[in-house]
């Protein structure tokens, strides 16, 4: 993506006022037992960017909300507190009226696109407030250069990248050119490159001295931000620079907050230092620890050991739980989305398949569990071809777990849910409910069989979700990006989960973008580019492969970057710092 | 009437309409039909969701289906009868909650009782006849297809869907709508109902006027009768002309009927 | 799979002010109306091939093309049953069989499979934007057009996750076919409700978005798009008029019609 010059230096920015001031700001939601915000108080300087973090449910949304008044306007419930734009007390404004003074900018991209193309788009919020066209068509192309989508102008938004969806969203809102826009979770639902390039255009709001408030779960993305303020169940927890919020781990920890991997591993060492970057901890450690650069040449040694021997090379031919011969496929009149392709996956494997998106791996999914027929080649599950299988036999061996777990519920309780799979299959009720248990039991929803399924959280759906395949004993089970849109708690007791189902023998294969989840639990790991496998090994093996990383836009954890600097492999931060103690 | 008109100010109800259209055309499209008789008749899974948003959307559903069908017809073919689909399928999501309000007397309309299962189903055929006859005189008048068949088979289609699929769908959506406080009633709490007698004479007059459309449309399209006061000339297949005078005024009675509603 | 039947070619047709579309398709409504018999119906049917092909429509047609035989056979067939008219030539229980019956029902067939492919044309050379464009010209209030448009947004989203819901069923072993067809209608209900219950949460969502957008902000919001009027709009409309009159003309001097209906 690229982001040209400065466009937008007509905001009207004066930096003796306060962009945003909040005050004893109290929100309960209409029915809510608490308060979803409790008396919250904050200014905002003109120019700053602030980072919001903190658990689902802690009250970052309800913020949002407050500073459009979106809350109370639109939602139902009790408000106390004021809130000022640039001095002028937004009281008896209508959510509409705020449009041009606070942008704002939502989690899901695809409810927040109205238009046919790319410019009318831009154009929607001009419209409303009555602009006239002359007038639009001088913002449009500024607007649309503003976020790097100049030339897409005619295209349909619906065929845009997760990430040009998004950052259309931002072009919509800064052709009204607000002084402040509040992005709430932009980039959760995007990949790698998405994330970067809204990152990118963040910055570079930022650098146009817009006030910008950020509410994002990682907290790298967040380093450069002026402030980062934490929410705890509706109250500010912590606000203050990144470097001070940051060194307190055991608050962000308790928060929810998934501290930088840098800045704990340094705290974990003892350095008091918050480092911006991979090179500033590197010397913050040396700084600490100088005797660690002078065995450089013996850690590379150590590091080339292999501590988990890779099963890829290990399994002999023919025991292979479910293997694929050369699967070629490609959709109608489309290009080759899977070519020649060869897996395969013991009992017991913890596979992560990886790669860009549109590089095949859902595609790769499908045809394991038969949703989708391979061009040529075969599957093959426990020694019987798949083709021979019909999807519902194939389930009670490979179960698949969607991305969305919304994509799947539908009974009037959890225990119903779960027990709509083995009703499919017929089992007698006293195995059904047998069943039910077990996978509730293991999926820690024991007590909420009797709840509705839709009010159970986001974390809680996924793990349904994982329940109601389970529930069919598979011996694989396949989780399409199970973490995405969990916050950090969540994310971790889902990875346990499956950790768990792990040791207990099923074969795991996730579908991630996220490192750190590769380099913490996945054993092995399958790179696809293109439809084409081209790494299949141990996890550290790809980890130290940097120019198979760097072109397929992949990145190490930065601890495993950090180690590497160091001349060992890291996978996580526990590890990177015993090995450093074992040396001091 | 009104409510027709004020939801257009409320935000949630303009999306809900969108929503509600979307969701008929979206399982109108893929899931197009069950086949009964190839080319007569089938069964259309899609004819159940105005019924279920009429419920919880109220005005919203009643334009949702509206410009639903509408975008049915886009994805097959339009033909000049569908301007009559237009207001037709508009009366199909408008009648359900308007007879509900009615006769349900605050109910939720998932109760099982069987006196709530009878009203459910009033409520449905009130909604399926005007909806048939509507579309089966206008393809009648335009000379396209006969009353009697193509009337009947909309009838069919649409309580079959309103019976098999509806209840199933409204009981697993009906409460949830209802705790996140999105039924129409909770989004538009500024409508006002009108008094009971006004409504209760407009649902009389809804049943009378469908009622006699559907019963005179059946019988002047097959040439079971032959109006004596019409002239001889106009009583010749396809009976457009008699099908016109006769069964249109039906069809006002029972819109007039339901805009008292 | 493509939902719309919109085939983005660029051609003259496709260039057209969106009002002379909505009007083209009115005048082959129109044209179609005032004839019945099928040898008067092929002047338009001429029309719409020569449109066809000039704008490469051909696809959509093909697409279709179950859809149009149906439809031709199932008139013809009503029409049999209904217009009880004429010598019965061959003796046919329910069914009255004879030349004027035939004729008249094979004429409806062909009308209705001109209606429809009038529509489809329109269709395949009118994009959602340029219809709601024609709707505001023709006073339809911007709330109203913009619910429409925004609902044809919507449904390809919509299909996309009925489609996903029911590989994710199918995976917990349900079988969508089982049982007759009414048992195979009230086996939707665990798909149906899933995507029911993801546009409910996507209302909320988009209503929210739409107002920090200023949906609202003014009655009457002004509009960005805009289709000059060329030449050969001036001159379609010519040709629509010339279109629409002959047909009529037909009608009047009687060569349209098919005899004793007249």
């Amino acid at each position: 993506m690229k982001i040209d010059g400065q466009i937008f230096s007509v905001f009207s920015v004066n930096p003796n006022q306060h962009a945003v001031s909040v005050q004893g700001v109290t929100f309960t939601y209409h029915g809510a037992e608490r308060p979803a915000l409790r008396a919250v108080s904050f200014v905002q300087s003109a120019g700053e960017m602030i980072g919001v973090m903190g658990a689902s449910g802690a009250g970052k949304s309800t913020l949002a909300k407050c500073l459009n008044r979106i809350i109370p306007e639109f939602e139902d419930g009790d408000f106390r507190g004021t809130v000022r734009i640039a001095g002028e007390p937004l009281e008896h404004l209508r959510v509409c009226d705020v449009a041009p003074k606070v942008g704002m900018v939502f989690q899901d991209f695809e409810s927040q696109l109205f238009s046919t193309n790319v410019a009318h788009e831009v154009a929607f919020a001009m419209e409303q407030v009555g602009m006239d066209r002359a007038e639009m068509d001088r913002r449009i192309i500024p607007a649309l250069e503003a976020v790097g989508l100049r030339g897409f102008d005619h295209r349909d938004p619906m065929s845009l990248s997760g990430g040009e969806k998004q950052r259309l969203a931002i072009a919509s809102v800064l052709a009204l050119r607000p002084s402040v826009i509040v992005l709430d979770e932009p980039t959760t639902d995007l990949d790698p490159e998405g994330r970067a390039e809204v990152f990118e255009l963040i910055a570079k709001l930022r650098a146009q001295g817009l006030s910008l408030i950020v509410i994002e779960h990682e907290s790298e993305e967040l380093r450069a931000a002026d402030r980062i303020m934490v929410l705890r169940e509706g109250e500010i927890a912590a606000d203050g620079p990144p470097s001070e919020v940051f060194a307190r781990t055991d608050l962000l920890m308790g928060c929810g907050v998934r501290p930088p991997g840098l800045g704990h591993a340094l705290k974990l060492l003892g350095i008091d230092a918050q480092p911006e970057s991979v090179a500033h901890a590197y010397d913050a450690i040396v700084r600490a620890y100088p005797h660690l650069t002078a065995t450089l040449v013996d850690n590379l040694a150590d590091s080339r050991a292999p501590e988990h021997p890779t099963i890829a090379e290990n399994a002999s031919i023919g025991s292979a739980f479910m293997a694929i011969e050369d699967v070629t496929f490609s959709y109608a009149d489309g290009p080759r989305v899977l070519d020649s392709i060869d897996l395969r996956v013991e009992a017991g494997d913890f596979i992560a398949i990886v790669g860009q998106n549109g590089s095949g791996k859902t595609t790769l999914a499908k045809q394991i569990v038969g949703l989708l027929q391979p061009a040529t080649g075969r599957v093959i599950i426990e020694g019987k071809d798949r083709a021979q299988m019909r999807p519902a036999e194939t389930a009670r061996e490979v179960a698949y777990v969607f991305q969305n777990p919304d994509h799947q519920i539908f009974a009037a309780t959890v225990q119903e849910e779960v027990a709509f799979g083995p009703r499919n299959f017929g089992l007698a009720d006293d195995e059904i409910r047998r069943r039910c248990d077990e996978a509730l039991e293991a999926v820690g929803l024991q007590n909420e069989r009797q709840s509705d399924p839709f009010l159970l959280s986001k974390g809680e759906r996924q793990r349904l979700a994982v329940a109601s395949v389970l529930v069919l004993r598979p011996r694989m089970l396949i989780l399409d990006e199970p973490t995405t849109g969990l916050d950090h708690r969540e994310q971790l007791r889902m990875m346990a989960l499956v950790r768990d189902l792990n040791r207990a023998g099923i074969a795991i294969v996730i579908i991630t973008h996220t490192p750190w989840l590769v380099a913490e639990y996945a054993r092995r790991v399958v790179l696809l580019r293109k439809g084409a496998k081209i790494f299949d090994g141990g996890v550290r093996e790809f980890f130290m492969q940097d120019e198979l990383l760097r072109s397929s836009s992949f990145r190490a954890p930065e601890i495993t970057e950090l180690s590497r600097r160091f001349g060992t492999l890291a996978l996580t931060t526990d590890e990177f710092v015993a090995w450093v103690k074992g040396r001091a | 009437m009104s409510d027709l008109r004020l939801m257009w100010r409320n935000t949630r109800m303009v999306v809900l309409c969108a929503i509600s259209a979307a969701l008929y055309a979206a399982v109108l499209v893929p899931f197009k039909v069950v086949p009964l008789i190839p080319g007569v008749t089938e069964l259309r899974p899609a004819n159940a969701i105005p019924v279920v948003c009429s419920f919880l959307f109220g005005p919203a559903a009643a334009w949702g289906s509206a410009i639903g069908n509408m975008i049915g017809d886009f994805f097959g073919g339009v033909s000049p009868g569908d301007i009559f689909g237009f207001f037709a399928n508009l009366a199909y999501g408008w009648i359900p909650y308007k007879v509900w309000e009615l006769i349900g007397r605050g109910q939720s309309p998932i109760s099982r009782s069987p006196l709530g299962i009878l009203k459910y189903v009033i409520a449905c055929l009130a909604a399926s006849v005007l909806c048939a006859d509507l579309v089966g005189w206008a393809d009648n008048v335009l000379v396209i297809r006969p009353f009697a068949m193509l009337g009947n088979v909309i009838i069919f289609n649409n309580m079959v869907s309103a019976l098999v699929l509806s209840p199933f769908i409204l009981a697993a959506v009906y409460p949830r709508v209802k705790k996140g406080r999105m039924l129409y009633t909770d989004v538009m709490p500024e409508v006002k109902l009108k008094p009971v007698g006004i409504r209760a004479s407009g649902f009389a007059l809804l049943i009378a006027g469908e009622g006699g459309a559907w019963i005179f449309g059946n019988l002047l399209s097959t040439g079971y009768w032959a109006p004596k006061f019409l002239p001889a000339w106009m009583i010749v297949a396809p009976y457009d002309k008699p099908v016109l005078i006769i069964v249109g005024p039906f069809i006002l009675l029972a819109f007039a009927g339901l805009f008292m509603m | 799979m493509p939902i719309y039947l919109y085939i983005d070619r660029g051609t003259f047709v496709h260039r057209l002010h969106p009002t002379v579309k909505v009007f083209a398709l009115f005048i082959m409504f129109w044209s179609v109306y005032w004839v019945d018999n099928p040898l008067a119906l092929a002047p338009v049917g001429l029309v719409m091939l020569w449109i066809a092909q000039l704008t490469d429509s051909w696809p959509n047609f093909y697409r279709l093309r179950w859809f149009f035989a149906i439809l031709v056979f199932s008139t013809t067939i009503a029409w049999m049953v209904f217009y009880r008219r004429g010598a019965v030539l061959v003796n046919v229980p329910i069914f009255h069989v004879s030349r004027l019956s035939l004729i008249f029902g094979i004429g409806r067939g062909i009308k209705l499979a001109e209606l429809l492919a009038a529509s489809v044309l329109f269709l395949s050379t009118t994009k959602i934007e340029e219809f709601t464009y024609g709707l505001q010209r023709m006073r339809v209030p911007y709330r109203v057009g913009f619910a429409i448009s925004l609902s044809f947004r919507l449904v390809p989203l919509f299909i996309d996750s009925a489609v996903t819901i029911v590989d994710a069923q199918r995976l917990r072993g349900y079988d969508f076919n089982q049982g007759g067809p009414l048992e195979r209608v009230r086996r939707y209900v665990p798909v149906v409700i899933p995507v029911f219950m993801g546009a409910l949460r996507k209302a909320n969502n988009m209503a929210m978005a739409l107002e920090a957008r200023g949906f609202g902000f003014s009655h009457e919001p002004t509009t960005f798009i805009d289709y000059p009027v060329t030449v050969a709009d001036i001159l379609a409309f010519a040709f629509l008029i010339a279109l629409g009159t002959l047909s009529f003309m037909l009608y009047w001097t009687g060569l349209g019609g098919i005899g004793p209906l007249k």
